[in-house]
C-alpha cells in the first residue's frame, strides 16, 4: 500500500538530513506503529506518505515514494484525498467549520460529492466513531477526545484505503485514548483500512500494532514485528523493561502474555508484596492549603468545594479525565482563577494577591505549553531575561541551565530546542528561584522517555534536597507510578480520592501502570521495585 | 409544514436582508422612536432566537459599544456644542476661546432641548448598531460565508481562515500574558508588548499552516465545483421574517413623526418572536428528525 524506495529527505535551510536512503513497505489493512525519539521524523514520515511533504512544506525529497501505486511526487496532496486521511498532532488548528456534521462533510464538499452520497456517508461515520448525539455540537464546546474523534471522522468520510495519525492520543486521559484506539483496531478489522499511527507513549499502543517502524537515534530505520523491534530497541514500555531486566526469553506486548510469562518464570520465587513505604521522617511545613474551595470562570462552577493540602517535600499527583477541573485547580493555586467560595493559601498568602517577584519565589508554574514561557532569541538571552527578572546575579540562570540540560548551545534558539528539552530550559528558568510550590500541568506531553527520565530526576532532586512541595497534573500513569508519592483524584469537579499512590492507582483499572496489571492483586508500581524485589 | 423555527436552519441570509432593511427605513425615516423600538425587538429576537455559538455574543459586545456610544457622545453635547436656546438643566463654566472659532462653546449652559436633540440623533447610530449586532449574532460567519455564489469563494476561504483566527488570537494574547504573569513580570510596558508580539506571530502563524495543510489534505481546491452538505433553503419561515422587515420599514418611513405608528413599527419588526422554536432540533440528540427539517 505505502512502499519508500530509497527515500531521503532534506528540509530546507537545513544542513541535515531527517531520512537517508530509507526503504520500507507497508501492507495492505496492516496497523502499523512509528515509534522513535522526539525530532527523529516520525511527523515528518507521516506527511510524507501523503506528499505534505515536500509539496507543503518545502525539501528535497530523494527516492521514490509510492501510495496506492501513486508516486507522491508527482501529485499535489489534495489529488490523494480520497485515498489517504491524515489527523494532525492538534486536530482542533486544522478544523474548518464550527460544527461536527459540517467538518465531517468538508473534504467531500471540496471533491464535490453529490449531496445524497454525502449525507449517507456522513451518517455511516457518525455511527462508526459514536458520534451522533454531538452531531450538532459546536467543536470548540467538546472536550480533547471527542474532538480527536471528529477529526478521525472527517479523515474516514472519504472512505479513504490509509489512515495517518500523528500521536492521537497524546493529550487525551487513559480512558479517552482507550476509546480511540479502540475505534482505529475496529476499522482496520472492520473496513482493512491500513492505520499508521505515531506515539510515545508505547504502554497504550503496542499491543494493537501488528508491525514497528522504528526510527533509531542515529536516523537508521528499522521495520519488523513488535517483539523483534522490541527486543533491543532505545524506547520500550514498562512490560519490555521488565521482560529485558528479568531476562524473560519471550518478550511480551500485552498485560495477558506478561502475567502467563510471569506466573511461569517467577513460580519458585514469587514476587510478593511491596513493603510498606518508609514513612518520612523529615519535618514537613504545610505549603498548600485548600478549604472548601469552589473555583471557577465567570460563575461557572469548575471546582466544587475541594479540601486538600500539600506539605514541603512531597510529589503529588493530580490525575482525572479530560476536563474534570485539573487545570483550573493548578491555575487557582497560582491565583489564575477565581475563588468563588472558600479560600486556597499557599505559605499562608493567597496567591492572587501576589505578583511580581512576591509570585515567583513562592510559586513556580509551568503551564501546558511551556514555550509560552519563552521569548528570548537564544538560551543565553533567555537565561539572562530571567536572572533579570529575578534580580539575581547574571549567570546564575545559565549555570543552572547547563547543569540540568549539559549539551545544550547557549546561541541556540529555543525554538529549535526539542520539545523535551525546551521543558527542561523552562524548568531551570522556574527553579532559578527555588519556589516553594513548584506545578507542572501535563508536563510529559510529546516527551520520550528519555527526556522523561530527566524530568522525573530533576524533580525528585527538588522534593528532596530542596524540600518543595510539587504537584503535577498528568495522564501519564507510568509517570505518576514513578514519581509520585500521593494521588489527588477528580472527577467532575470533586476530589473521589486522596491517597497513597499506590493504593490509589492500584484501585482503578483505566489508571493502573502496566506493571500493577501484571501483578495484581500484589501492589507493585515500577519495574525498579519488581527487579529490586527480586534481587536480580 | 409546521411553521416552527428551526433556529439551527433559518437561511443566515434571512437574519442579514432582515438588519439591512430595517436600518435602511431606520436612516429613511431618523425617528429616534423607531430606532428604540427597534432596538427592543432585535434584543427581543435575539433573546429568543440565539444559539450557544461563539458568534452568538456578539450582540452584547454590540450593546456595550452602543453603551460607549451614548457614553461619549453625550459627554461631548454636555461639554462642546452649539449653543441651542431652551430651558436651562445647569451651567458648566464656559472656556473662552479665541474670537474665530466663533459658534462654538466649551462649557456653558446646558439645555435639555440641547440633550435631546443629540440624543435623536444618536439613537440612529445605536438602533444601526444593535440591528447589525442581531444579524451577527443569529446567523453563522461561516454558513452565511458558504451561502455566497461560487465566485466569492476564494474571498470565502480567506474569511474562513481569518474567522477561524481571530478565536485562537485572543485565546493566544491571554495565554501569553498569563505567562508574562507566571514569570514574574509586571504587564504593561512598551518593552513587554514587543516581546509578546514575536511569540504571537509565530502561534498565529504556526496554526494558520497547520490549517492550510488540513485544507489541502482534505481535498480543498481540487475542484472547481463544490457541493455543499445540507445546502441552505429558502422557505415560508425565511420569507415572513423579510416580510416582517419590509412592513415594518414601510410603515414607519410612510408615517414619520406619528410615535404611535412608530410603535408598532417596531412590534412589526419582531414579530416572528412569537414564532415557536421546534423543539427537536434544539436537543441536538435525533438522528433523522433535521433530515426532514432541512428538506423542508
Amino acid at each position: 500500500m505505502i512502499s519508500f524506495r530509497k527515500v531521503s529527505l532534506i528540509y530546507p535551510n537545513s544542513m541535515t538530513t531527517v531520512f537517508d536512503d530509507v526503504t520500507l513497505e507497508v501492507g495492505e489493512g496492516e496497523f502499523v506503529l512509528l515509534i522513535g525519539a522526539t525530532g527523529m521524523g516520525k511527523s515528518s514520515a507521516l506527511k510524507l506518505m501523503n506528499g505534505l511533504v515536500p509539496h507543503h512544506t518545502g525539501g528535497i525529497l530523494g527516492g521514490d515514494i509510492q501510495v496506492g501505486g501513486i508516486s507522491t511526487a508527482t501529485v499535489r496532496p489534495g489529488e490523494l484525498a480520497h485515498l489517504i486521511g491524515i489527523v494532525g498532532q492538534n486536530p482542533i488548528n486544522g478544523f474548518v467549520t464550527d460544527i461536527v456534521e459540517e467538518e465531517i462533510a468538508f473534504a467531500m464538499e471540496s471533491l464535490a460529492i453529490d449531496e445524497s452520497v454525502m449525507r449517507k456517508r456522513v451518517e455511516e461515520v457518525l455511527d462508526l466513531l459514536a458520534l451522533t448525539p454531538l452531531r450538532r455540537r459546536t467543536i470548540a464546546s467538546l472536550s480533547g477526545g471527542e474532538q480527536q474523534r471528529v477529526a478521525i471522522a472527517a479523515a474516514l468520510v472519504m472512505n479513504p484505503r490509509i489512515l495517518l495519525l500523528d500521536e492521537p492520543t497524546s493529550a487525551l486521559d487513559p480512558v479517552a485514548a482507550e476509546e480511540v484506539l479502540a475505534i482505529l483496531q475496529r476499522i482496520v478489522h472492520d473496513l482493512g483500512v491500513t492505520v499508521v499511527i505515531a506515539e510515545h507513549r508505547l504502554e497504550r499502543v503496542i499491543h494493537y500494532a501488528e508491525r514497528i517502524i522504528y526510527i533509531a537515534s542515529d536516523g537508521t530505520v528499522q521495520v519488523g514485528t513488535p517483539q523483534d523491534v522490541m527486543r533491543n530497541a532505545e524506547i520500550a514500555p514498562p512490560i519490555v523493561e521488565l521482560a529485558r531486566a528479568l531476562g524473560w526469553e519471550e518478550i511480551p506486548l500485552s498485560v495477558r502474555d506478561a502475567r502467563r510469562i510471569s506466573a511461569k518464570e517467577t513460580k519458585d520465587v514469587g514476587v510478593g508484596e511491596p513493603s510498606p513505604a518508609d514513612i518520612a521522617v523529615k519535618a514537613r511545613e504545610q505549603v498548600v492549603e485548600v478549604k472548601r474551595a469552589s473555583l471557577g470562570y465567570s460563575a461557572q462552577e469548575v471546582i466544587n468545594e475541594i479540601t486538600c493540602s500539600i506539605s514541603s517535600g512531597e510529589i503529588v499527583a493530580l490525575m482525572g479525565r479530560n476536563g474534570s477541573g485539573k487545570s483550573t485547580l493548578l491555575k487557582s493555586l497560582a491565583g489564575l482563577v477565581e475563588v468563588i467560595r472558600g479560600e486556597i493559601k499557599v505559605c499562608g498568602k493567597d496567591p492572587r494577591g501576589l505578583s511580581g517577584s512576591d509570585l515567583i519565589e513562592l510559586i513556580g508554574y509551568i503551564p501546558q505549553e511551556p514555550s509560552d514561557l519563552l521569548y528570548g532569541e537564544s538560551v543565553e538571552e533567555e537565561c539572562a531575561l530571567a536572572d533579570h527578572d529575578n534580580q539575581l546575579k547574571a549567570g546564575t540562570t545559565l549555570t543552572l541551565a547547563q547543569r540540568l540540560l549539559p549539551e545544550i548551545n547557549p546561541k541556540t534558539h529555543p525554538r529549535d530546542l526539542s520539545e523535551g528539552q525546551r521543558l527542561i530550559l523552562v524548568l531551570a528558568i522556574v527553579l532559578t528561584t527555588s519556589p516553594k510550590l513548584l506545578i507542572l500541568d501535563e508536563p510529559t506531553r510529546g516527551l520520550d522517555y528519555q527526556s522523561k527520565e530527566r524530568l522525573i530526576s530533576i524533580l525528585r532532586e527538588r522534593a528532596g534536597s530542596h524540600s518543595s512541595a510539587v504537584l503535577l497534573a498528568t495522564h501519564d500513569v507510568e509517570l505518576v507510578a514513578e514519581l509520585a508519592e500521593r494521588v489527588l483524584f477528580i472527577a467532575d469537579g470533586e476530589l473521589v480520592s486522596d491517597g497513597d499512590v499506590r493504593e490509589v492507582l492500584t484501585a482503578s483499572l483505566p489508571f493502573a501502570p502496566q506493571i500493577s496489571k501484571i501483578f495484581a492483586p500484589s501492589k507493585w508500581l515500577t519495574v525498579r521495585e519488581v527487579v529490586d524485589a527480586l534481587g536480580r | 409544514m409546521s411553521l416552527s423555527l428551526n433556529r439551527d436552519r433559518v437561511h443566515p441570509f434571512a437574519w442579514w436582508a432582515w438588519s439591512i432593511l430595517l436600518a435602511i427605513s431606520l436612516f429613511i425615516s431618523s425617528d429616534p422612536w423607531y430606532a428604540t423600538s427597534l432596538l427592543l425587538a432585535s434584543a427581543l429576537v435575539v433573546i429568543r432566537f440565539r444559539g450557544d455559538e461563539p458568534w452568538s455574543n456578539s450582540f452584547s459586545m454590540a450593546l456595550r459599544f452602543i453603551a460607549v456610544i451614548l457614553i461619549i457622545r453625550m459627554m461631548i453635547a454636555i461639554l462642546i456644542g452649539v449653543p441651542i436656546p431652551g430651558a436651562t438643566l445647569f451651567t458648566l463654566p464656559t472656556l473662552p476661546l479665541p474670537d474665530w472659532i466663533a459658534g462654538i462653546r466649551i462649557g456653558g449652559p446646558v439645555t435639555s432641548e440641547r440633550l435631546l436633540s443629540t440624543l435623536g440623533e444618536v439613537m440612529i447610530i445605536v438602533g444601526v448598531v444593535a440591528l447589525f449586532g442581531a444579524a451577527t449574532s443569529l446567523a453563522s460567519p461561516h454558513r452565511s460565508i458558504r451561502a455566497l455564489p461560487f465566485s466569492f469563494y476564494q474571498l470565502g476561504l480567506i474569511l474562513t481562515v481569518a474567522t477561524s483566527i481571530f478565536p485562537q488570537l485572543v485565546a493566544s494574547i491571554k495565554r501569553i500574558r498569563v505567562a508574562r504573569r507566571l514569570r514574574g513580570q509586571s504587564a504593561g510596558g512598551i518593552r513587554n508588548w514587543r516581546k509578546i508580539a514575536m511569540p504571537l506571530l509565530e502561534d498565529t502563524l504556526e496554526r494558520s499552516l497547520d490549517l492550510s495543510a488540513a485544507m489541502e489534505s482534505r481535498g480543498f481546491g481540487q475542484r472547481i465545483k463544490r457541493t455543499s452538505y445540507r445546502p441552505d433553503s429558502w422557505g415560508v419561515l425565511e420569507s415572513s421574517i423579510l416580510a416582517s422587515a419590509l412592513l415594518s420599514g414601510l410603515l414607519a418611513t410612510i408615517s414619520a413623526g406619528n410615535s404611535l405608528a412608530m410603535g408598532i413599527s417596531g412590534v412589526l419588526a419582531g414579530i416572528s418572536v412569537l414564532l415557536p422554536l421546534s423543539e427537536k432540533n434544539r436537543s441536538n440528540q435525533s438522528s433523522g428528525s433535521h433530515l426532514v427539517g432541512a428538506q423542508s
